[in-house]
């Protein structure tokens, strides 16, 4: 299997490990680990590709530079929703979370 | 000519974000007159993006278009902000003290929007979609003594931001079996790669996060949740403007694949029809009015997926002519929401009960709005739902468009339920009588007008939609 196969095999991985992640856990930080994983998996996948088939040797990297700071803002701004659940709900579990439905 | 002249609607929108940034800032501004700048600046931008229609031309390193596809949007973005803002007069579903912050983040949404509908590079799509989506996720938990609704914006942003991690790994294998990120040369050889499983799989992941934003059948379980726990001017901005940037986005990324991939078409097929049907039975059982309007758009996103996935000129020009529609006759429904509901609760059925005694224009304007929303002729609403069958058909798609029909059919039971609330039931006890101002009731009428107008002669807004359809670059 060639470099190129490996490359792409770990950001899948990654990115189905991430999916599992927000799928099963019940923890909010948890979830939003495992949404940072799956970024990650895209990201890897961005290099790679960059690495090996893209004609212009930038492209892929300045994607995953702004992936990561796209991720920054995306963590703030979650920390920042979970915070203020916390707040009113003394729990950060999805559980506990459910009064809408319908 | 120079060349930021074609950024000028966006920088208008950058203008109005800081002003309301700088307003944020000072502690005692009335909110009175909040609503009054707020006003005046989204109706100059407006004018703006009316002015700025016939631009054409590609800027920041042809990373950016701007053709009458694109302005089209603008001008209906800039229309749905401007509308909405208009019936923020009493914003009492949020605070006062982030009033300013509102408005901010609203501008700043619309700008991220119409960023969207003009980029024509994937990492700008990427950004611009990430900026839109943020300033939501902080507009939908600020709602006044939400305890009941605390869940809301976690929800919101957890299915937003999954939906993007997505849509991000569905970009990266376009651009592996692409090699470039510009749409333009995706164009010329993605079609001929579209067979191999990583470009469907790569195309289907990356219309994932449109398909949040619209709503549409796996990524719908945020919206009836998040309509009714969301302000109602902030749910009626999600309604309209966001719709529609997300339609604009789905259109130009379904082209991609040249029309040449079966396999896409029988997942779009397949996305459609489950969104319409489930949609539509679960509004059945609904009694809070905004969850209902929520079921009802997961059914109005299944339908103009019809008119995308055929994939043609007319399909696309039909499914825009359909954005237009679902924006004029989805406001009118909410306006009168807003209107009675002006202390910002969530509105239930059987609150509008005697609503034709208690006013009988916002009755008529629910009633035209809803039969809009139902496909009844002659109103704008039968119009786009034909232009979109008419295009399906024409593509020989008929069990589609059978069962869009019999799904229109389901869907007009709990319109008339509405309606029927609002007409014909007696309130079991009186409630407060409805103020409306001057502004309203000639919006009202204007609605109502345009609905029927749209409906009757739709002639020149589908020559409009077509030339759009044409300008796409494909």
């Amino acid at each position: 299997m060639n470099a190129l196969g490996t490359y792409l095999i770990i950001a899948a991985l990654l990115f189905s490990l991430g999916l599992l992640g927000v799928l099963q856990r019940r923890n909010l930080i948890g979830m939003l680990i495992a949404v940072e994983l799956m970024l990650n998996g895209a990201s890897l996948n961005f290099m790679a590709f960059n690495r090996f088939l893209a004609p212009e040797p930038a492209v892929g990297q300045i994607v995953t530079l702004f992936i990561m700071g796209l991720a920054a803002a995306e963590a703030a701004i979650g920390l920042s929703l979970i915070l203020a659940l916390f707040r009113k709900l003394r729990s950060i579990n999805v559980e506990r979370a459910q009064q809408l439905k319908g | 000519m120079m060349k930021w002249v074609l950024f000028i609607p966006e920088l208008y929108y950058v203008l109005f974000g800081l002003v309301f940034f700088i307003l944020s800032l000072s502690k005692n501004a009335s909110s009175k007159r909040l609503h009054g700048i707020a006003m005046t600046l989204a109706g100059v931008g407006v004018l703006v993006t009316v002015f700025c229609a016939r631009q054409t031309g590609m800027v920041f390193f042809d990373a950016y278009r701007v053709d009458l596809f694109s302005q089209t949007f603008k001008l209906l973005l800039s229309l749905g902000t401007f509308w909405v803002i208009s019936s923020c007069n009493e914003l009492k579903g949020i605070d006062e003290r982030q009033h300013p912050e509102f408005y901010f983040l609203i501008s700043i949404c619309t700008l991220g929007m119409m960023m969207l509908v003009s980029a024509v590079e994937l990492l700008t799509i990427y950004v611009a979609i990430e900026l839109s989506s943020y300033t939501l996720f902080l507009l939908v938990p600020m709602r006044r003594n939400a305890d009941v609704y605390a869940e809301t914006g976690i929800k919101y942003f957890m299915v937003g931001v999954t939906a993007s991690a997505f849509m991000i790994f569905g970009i990266s294998l376009i651009f592996g079996m692409a090699h470039t990120t510009y749409v333009t040369d995706i164009l010329r050889v993605l079609p001929g790669v579209i067979h191999e499983p990583a470009a469907i799989a790569g195309l289907v992941l990356a219309l994932c996060g449109f398909f949040f934003k619209q709503a549409l059948f796996p990524f719908h379980s945020w919206a009836p949740d998040v309509y009714q726990g969301a302000a109602n001017q902030v749910t009626t901005f999600i309604a309209t403007a966001s719709k529609m940037a997300a339609a604009a986005m789905v259109i130009r990324f379904v082209g991609f694949s040249g029309g040449e991939s079966e396999v896409l078409v029988n997942v779009l097929m397949t996305l459609s029809i489950l969104s319409m049907t489930f949609g539509n039975l679960v509004a059945i059982i609904q009694k809070d009015i905004k969850r209902l309007l929520a079921y009802s758009s997961i059914a109005h996103a299944g339908y103009m997926l019809v008119g995308i996935l055929s994939m043609s000129e007319r399909g696309f020009a039909s499914a825009i002519y359909y954005a237009l529609a679902y924006l004029v006759m989805n406001y009118a429904v909410f306006m009168v929401i807003m209107k009675i509901a002006d202390d910002g609760h969530n509105l239930q059925i059987k609150e509008l009960a005697g609503l034709h005694k208690r006013s009988p224009l916002l009755a008529m304007t629910l009633m035209m709005g809803l039969f809009g929303l139902a496909g009844i002729p002659p109103t704008v609403g039968f119009t786009g739902k034909f232009l979109v069958f008419a295009a399906a058909l024409e593509k020989g798609y008929l069990a589609l468009v059978v069962i869009g029909m019999v799904n229109a059919t389901i869907s007009l039971y709990y319109y008339l339920i509405v309606i029927k609330a609002a007409y014909l039931l007696e309130p079991v006890r009186p409630y407060p009588a409805i103020r409306i101002d001057a502004w309203t009731r000639s919006m009202s009428l204007a609605l109502v007008g345009l609905s029927v107008y749209l409906g009757i002669f739709p002639d020149k807004f589908v020559a409009l939609t077509e030339a759009a359809a044409r300008s796409l670059p494909y």
